[in-house]
């Protein structure tokens, strides 16, 4: 094919929709600000984690996990419904900045969910005697885990860049779709075995310390993963640029 | 070289290229084929490449039966087969239609047929729905055989309803093949491949095997079909959501 | 053809066509009129992007920017202007696993033609490959295959015919038919856009010529009494200066 190899000629012009001239500098300002709010946060939550929450009395000290737990798992599902509707619009707009805040979440989507699969079972050892055990939102977790390092091997394995991006988004949306409904399946998969004895400490006569401290650790993990969405959101611009100045003459 | 006509060129040239253009027909005006007829030549022209080779259906077959006779191996005779058959043969079934859903997609390509097939016009969705079709009824004939094998290689013995079984079947497929078609059309426009197409293909897979396996597994022993309802209305609602999603994101598969 | 367009508007029309693969230009701002009955050749080096070009005419591409409109309707969204493109390209867009006739069949039902039995054997006939009908496409050698190709494109009476370096791989009976079909294809009435770099065969039924270089339209003239010897100067020349 003789399509791509068509040598720019002087005066080179993006084509993009609001592709490069619009400035960076307002989306690293605000990541800056947001990742300084989200250190705050987090200082105040592993203080809180470590002197402010009282030892959950059945489970000990290894319950404190679930400060880290429990907002990765919220992040995660956060940043999945991000790529989702940023997908769904891309789908629908063609413009790249939504394709950007899909992948940006995506990847960090992707990094809060491994932190869910390592924290889950080092709980889990002591809480349920066992390293894996079939939790329903544990094996929703894994299966979303799968599907997003599918998006980006698609992503990456796309015959053009504009391509992975489309086929990207088509999984984006499909993944969305199908989480309600694998998470129906696995619940209803669980209810047809002997259940493990799940001692959950959010449960009803949870200290209000340890409800104060969840909901800090939520702030801060929020906070966290919208300054590091801005960043990777900022580089994958960037990124953008790059290749563009790359190929067109100086 | 075959050229078998020993024919004048310009003579058979001038024996009318156009025959249909100098008629009163104008291509133009013509309203097209309506939406099912689209859907029904598309999935009429693969059955047809189908029947011809035969080369998806007995490969997807002589694997499952493959997979049947490993499983044989790997499965502990102590083991009570029946108390795992629905698992087996949803393993398998997955696993063969999965090697499929590629296979549909590499023949649009091989002269880039498929690009013909765009410039017509051609609703996408019709498009889709009839590669659908014709994978739907290659997997449908290849379950038909899977069942059978399993129940004689493992003497599971079935006592259940034929009909729910039937049901759990179809329903199961029509979901799964929705998914398998889209993906295959998304390999076949990727460096990897088919590879790619179990990689993304199976998470997304999780209530399928979940519902049909053990509806497959209840009807085995003999339960009443009250007790796969439940199951037959989840898949349902999976067939539903898929064949409808899928349809419509296809359009963005086929931009080039 | 003409009987439903209305004569001024032109059997194909561009307007601005630009298309961009991600920061690399393949065609950089195209415009032109054709005229019913017109038979314009685009000559270009490898790389001008006139594969691009023809693809966004057929709508098979979807221009960056601009349009492209068949007798007044956008090519993009209307199932109508497709109905009146053919387009034959290097690629057959035909199934090996198919017989001649089958494939023929398989066409005439996407475009939704009557009479669809008598206008497969009319286009196989055509082409000369009645005998072969039932054989499998795998089976033919380059220039059956081509010839089908060419029963394919022309098969729903297309009013705008693009070709896409026709004359690839031909053997010289297939050749020979090509040039034959091209000529009877100067009816009047249908507009023909042939692509290619090979200046003889290009300038042979040519109304008008255009040179391509890098997304281009750096020269676009009527074909007038030039001789192929006297246009490769000129040719080589103006894709010197372009580049």
């Amino acid at each position: 094919m003789e399509t791509t190899t068509a040598r720019p000629a002087a005066g080179y012009v993006h084509s993009g929709v609001g592709s490069s001239t619009d400035s960076l500098a307002g989306t690293r300002r605000w990541a800056m600000v947001l990742g300084a709010l989200a250190a705050a946060c987090m200082v105040a939550t592993l203080y809180m984690v470590f002197f402010y929450a009282p030892t959950e009395a059945t489970m000990g000290i290894v319950q404190r996990i679930f400060y880290v737990h429990v907002p990765s798992a919220w992040t995660a599902f956060m940043a999945f419904g991000i790529v989702a509707l940023c997908s769904a619009g891309y789908l629908w707009l063609r413009d790249p900045r939504l394709d950007a805040i899909a992948v940006a979440s995506a990847e960090i989507g992707v990094i809060f969910t491994t932190n869910v699969l390592i924290t889950g079972p080092l709980w889990g050892k002591l809480a349920w005697g066992a390293w894996w055990v079939w939790e329903p939102r544990l094996t929703l977790t894994l299966l979303l885990w799968f599907i997003y390092v599918g998006y980006f091997m698609l992503r990456g394995a796309a015959e053009n860049p504009e391509r992975g991006k489309r086929f990207a988004a088509i999984l984006g949306v499909v993944g969305a779709v199908d989480i309600p409904l694998i998470h129906l399946s696995v619940q209803w998969w669980r209810s047809q075995h002997p259940k493990p004895v799940i001692m959950r400490p959010e449960g009803a006569q949870a200290d209000p310390a340890i409800i104060q401290t969840l909901m800090v650790s939520l702030l801060a993990f929020t906070l966290l993963f919208f300054s590091l969405m801005l960043f990777r959101y900022g580089l994958e611009r960037l990124q953008t640029r790059a290749q563009a100045l790359r190929v067109a003459p100086r | 070289m075959i050229a078998a006509e020993p024919r004048e060129p310009a003579a058979v040239a001038a024996a009318d290229t156009s025959a249909g253009r100098d008629e009163a027909w104008d291509g133009a005006t013509s309203a097209g084929a309506p939406f099912l007829a689209q859907v029904w030549a598309v999935a009429r022209k693969d059955l047809l490449l189908e029947a011809r080779s035969r080369e998806r259906l007995m490969s997807m077959a002589t694997f499952a039966v493959l997979v049947a006779i490993v499983f044989s191996f790997a499965v502990d005779p102590a083991v009570r087969a029946r108390s795992i058959g629905g698992a087996m043969i949803w393993v398998t079934v997955l696993f063969a239609g999965t090697l499929g859903m590629g296979r549909g997609w590499a023949l649009e390509r091989e002269a880039e047929a498929l690009t013909g097939v765009l410039l017509a016009p051609v609703d996408r969705g019709a498009l889709f729905l009839g590669k659908w079709l014709a994978n739907m009824a290659v997997v449908l004939a290849v379950e038909a055989l899977v069942f059978p094998v399993f129940g004689l290689f493992f003497n599971l013995g079935f006592q259940g309803s034929l009909a729910a079984l039937v049901a759990v079947v179809v329903l199961a497929t029509v979901g799964f093949i929705a998914l398998g078609t889209l993906f295959g059309a998304i390999a076949a426009h990727t460096r990897l491949g088919e590879t790619l197409i179990p990689i993304l293909l199976l998470p997304l897979l999780a209530p399928v095997v979940i519902f049909a396996s053990a509806a497959t597994q209840r009807l085995l022993v003999g339960r009443p079909v009250s007790d796969v309802v439940s199951q037959l209305k989840m898949l349902g609602a999976f067939d539903l959501v898929f064949l409808f999603v899928c349809t419509a994101l296809f359009g963005a598969v086929m931009e080039e | 053809m003409s009987g439903t367009t209305p004569a001024p508007a032109p059997a194909i029309a561009a307007r601005g066509v630009e298309k961009w693969y991600g920061p690399l230009p393949a065609v950089r701002g195209i415009d032109f009129d054709l005229a019913p009955g017109e038979f314009v050749t685009v000559f270009g080096p490898n790389g001008a992007g006139k594969t691009t070009l023809l693809r966004i005419l057929c709508g098979a591409v979807k221009p960056t920017r601009g349009k492209v409109s068949v007798a007044g309707e956008d090519v993009g969204e209307s199932d109508g202007a497709r109905r009146r493109i053919g387009l034959l390209s290097h690629q057959t867009f035909l199934y090996p696993g198919l017989s001649a006739a089958e494939n023929l069949d398989f066409y005439a039902r996407l475009y939704g033609l009557p009479r669809r039995r008598e206008r497969v054997e009319q286009a196989l006939l055509s082409v000369g490959l009645q005998d072969r009908r039932d054989d499998r496409v795998r089976t033919f050698s380059r220039g059956m295959q081509q010839r089908l190709a060419l029963a394919r494109t022309l098969l729903h009476g297309p009013s705008v015919v693009l070709l896409d370096e026709p004359y690839t791989g031909l053997d010289p009976h297939a050749a020979a038919m090509l040039r034959g079909v091209l000529e009877r294809l100067k009816d009047g009435r249908t507009t023909v856009v042939l692509v290619t770099h090979n200046l003889s065969q290009g300038l042979e039924q040519a109304d008008r010529v255009v040179v391509q270089v890098a997304g281009r339209w750096v020269s676009d003239e009527p074909r007038g009494d030039v001789d192929a010897a006297a246009f490769e100067r000129v040719y080589t020349d103006r894709v010197a200066a372009a580049v």
